[in-house]
């Protein structure tokens, strides 16, 4: 309900104000509307619905991979898929910027390529040293993301200081929601909430994970499996977001945190209530984002720090005083 | 012939350091068993190799009479409940929520918990005297109060077999009897239970049958009278013989005592077991337990005298 004022109240801020009733009618009657109609089907829905999906992918996966690691500081990109994301997108804007796939546009496919191929090498690493462990696998993440961002650094380091690129590639890495068209829309938006739901059982196994892997091993969780599952559908969710609005950081680590406050850290009921959340949140900042300094934007990514980081720093505060986190 | 749990021939190591080389045990339904041995000899292996933690490199294990590669997952889960020595929990869950998860392995696909699951849930933490508490973060909880926590799990488990990783470390003196009494009421209930015990007072009151482990030695199961034999114990804990005998005489002693009057015990007594608890490894730890005795604090001056006896390669006095 508050997700969806918050759609059309967002959707109707922007250059050209429109009321939330002109929204409304705009939403009802798609033929009748004019101008209003245009603005709102080409530019402003699109856009909304992206950080909507974005804030859900992103706090989502924050909630599995914080119940997964056991880790109240992991977040979708501990696995390295910043860096790959990154480096994918480097690649994208400098290398191959006319490369299109099923409509997608040349960034967007080689970041959630990047993303998914560099948690897939984590992940094979942690793997094959042995033990299946999960310190390995952030350690791993940890050191693979390094390498992929100092990659992406000397790649941008290569480009003439004029190439319009450094500036597309700067803004992305900070976080910038596109304007995606709608069947892109439609494609992430089915394949998210199906990954939603995958992830629902999923999250009453991690409570019994959070107990301790081999406790859960004891109570018949089968573990490995568990945390194969989990970071396959965390990477899809993470690529996804990635590829629609940059390296939008903060968000993952701390919606997770502040819905525990409310809710307990239940992860089944952590779970919806983190993507709903998540994606109010982000639909808010990426309207200030583009409203707040008009006609020019800031990366929504800044925002989410500038906001996050008091927030942030609020929640330790707090912990520290009631233990329990 | 009914054995509950039987080890054939197994063999495990860690890595490069074996533990058990040929491990041939078998405990019967019913039965109140207690697993005895130095720290470090293997019985928490012991119990995770039972519980289907752990696979024998050879050998097999058995519960019910069934190799436990023939179980699923789940049954064995059902089957055999596990108490083990640590647990720790992230993020601010509430004793209620963790006990629940004993209920894991008996629910269905939605892991929606029935009217079934919450009253063992329910039952569960009336054992232990948790109901108090249940709202309390498990995280904040003392050690004791999550040693209650972790066996109300395995209660909640509803297992045949239970086995118990030190259920008496962190509990007072009060949790400590309540708890054997507890164990006591579940073996009339025909569940059968295998704990690693140190305190060997508790292991000769109430438990029927113990498994010694030594090192570098075969694993000796048999009753508890015959296998907590002071030539037996010298050799399995390494500790000098006269200090050994001190310590059983004194524990028979008080066993004595506790049978015939029942007087409160000295305030500082309860806050013995915090104290052994941070025992340091590798040191008999009968002689710790002992040692913060009240009466056997006036009389640390003889063990010392035993630490330069000659024969004896012991030094206490690192302490």
């Amino acid at each position: 309900m508050l997700l969806l004022v918050v759609i059309i109240v967002s959707a109707g801020m922007g250059a050209v104000r429109l009321s939330f009733g002109e929204v409304l009618r705009a939403l009802l009657h798609p033929s009748a509307a004019g101008d209003a109609g245009v603005i709102l089907y080409t530019l402003r829905l699109p856009r909304v619905l992206a950080a909507g999906l974005v804030g859900a992918g992103l706090s989502a996966t924050g909630v599995l991979f914080q119940g997964l690691f056991r880790n109240p500081l992991a977040d979708p990109f501990v696995l390295g898929a910043s860096g790959g994301a990154a480096l994918g997108g480097a690649i994208a804007v400098f290398l191959v910027p006319s490369l299109t796939f099923a409509g997608f546009g040349a960034i967007e496919v080689l970041a959630f390529g990047g993303s998914l191929l560099a948690m897939a090498i984590v992940w094979s690493l942690a793997k094959s040293s042995g033990n299946f462990a999960m310190e390995n696998m952030l350690l791993a993440g940890f050191a693979i993301g390094t390498m992929l961002n100092a990659a992406t650094a000397a790649l941008a380091l290569r480009q003439e200081e004029t190439n319009p690129g450094m500036r597309i590639l700067t803004a992305w890495l900070h976080g910038e929601v596109t304007v995606p068209s709608w069947p892109q829309l439609a494609f992430v938006a089915i394949v998210e909430v199906a990954a939603l739901l995958f992830a629902m059982p999923l999250a009453r196994k991690l409570n019994t994970l959070a107990l301790s892997e081999e406790y859960a091993a004891q109570l018949g969780v089968r573990v490995e499996r568990l945390q194969v599952i989990v970071i396959v559908t965390g990477s899809i969710l993470t690529g996804l977001a990635v590829s629609l609005g940059g390296l939008i950081g903060f968000v993952g680590l701390l919606v997770p945190h502040f819905l525990r406050l409310i809710f307990g850290p239940d992860h089944f009921r952590l779970l919806p209530s983190a993507a709903l959340s998540g994606a109010v949140f982000l639909i808010l900042a990426d309207t200030i984002a583009r409203t707040a300094f008009a006609p020019s934007e800031i990366p929504v990514g800044l925002l989410t720090a500038f906001l996050g980081g008091p927030a942030f720093l609020y929640l330790l505060n707090h912990r520290q005083r009631s233990s329990s986190l | 012939m009914s054995a509950i749990l039987e080890f054939r021939n197994v063999a495990f190591a860690h890595g490069a350091r074996p533990i058990f080389d040929n491990l041939c045990i078998s405990v019967e339904h019913g039965e109140t068993v207690a697993l005895v041995g130095p720290n470090g000899v293997g019985k928490t292996t012991l119990l995770r190799l039972a519980a289907g933690l752990l696979c024998p490199s050879s050998g097999e294990v058995l519960v019910r009479g069934q190799e436990l590669e023939r179980w699923s997952r789940r049954q064995l889960s059902c089957a055999v409940a596990l108490v083990p020595q640590y647990l720790e929990v992230p993020f601010a869950f509430r004793v209620e929520e963790i006990v629940a998860q004993g209920r894991v392995p008996h629910l269905g696909f939605f892991g929606r918990l029935t009217k079934n699951d919450i009253e063992a849930v329910e039952t569960a933490m009336d054992a232990v005297d948790l109901l108090g508490m249940r709202r309390r973060v498990f995280s904040e909880l003392s050690g004791g109060e999550r040693q209650r926590v972790k066996i109300a799990i395995g209660l909640a488990q509803q297992a045949r077999l239970m086995l118990l990783d030190e259920p008496t470390q962190h509990l007072d003196l009060g949790r400590q009897i309540e708890l054997m009494g507890l164990l006591r009421k579940l073996v009339q209930r025909g569940i059968t239970i295998v704990a690693a015990m140190h305190d060997l007072a508790l292991v000769r009151e109430h438990c029927s049958s113990a498994i010694l482990l030594t090192p570098q030695a075969p694993a000796m199961a048999g009753p508890v009278k015959e296998l907590l034999r002071a030539d037996l114990l010298e050799r399995a804990f390494c500790v000098a013989r006269p200090s050994l005998e001190r310590y059983l005489a004194n524990e028979a002693s008080l066993g004595a005592a506790g049978d015939g009057l029942p007087t409160a015990p000295p305030d500082a007594d309860l806050t013995n077991d915090e104290a052994t608890g941070q025992r340091r490894k590798n040191e008999p730890q009968e002689y710790r337990e002992r040692l913060w005795r009240k009466d056997e604090l006036l009389r640390c001056r003889e063990y010392r005298y035993y630490s330069r006896h000659p024969r004896s390669g012991h030094n206490w006095d690192h302490d």
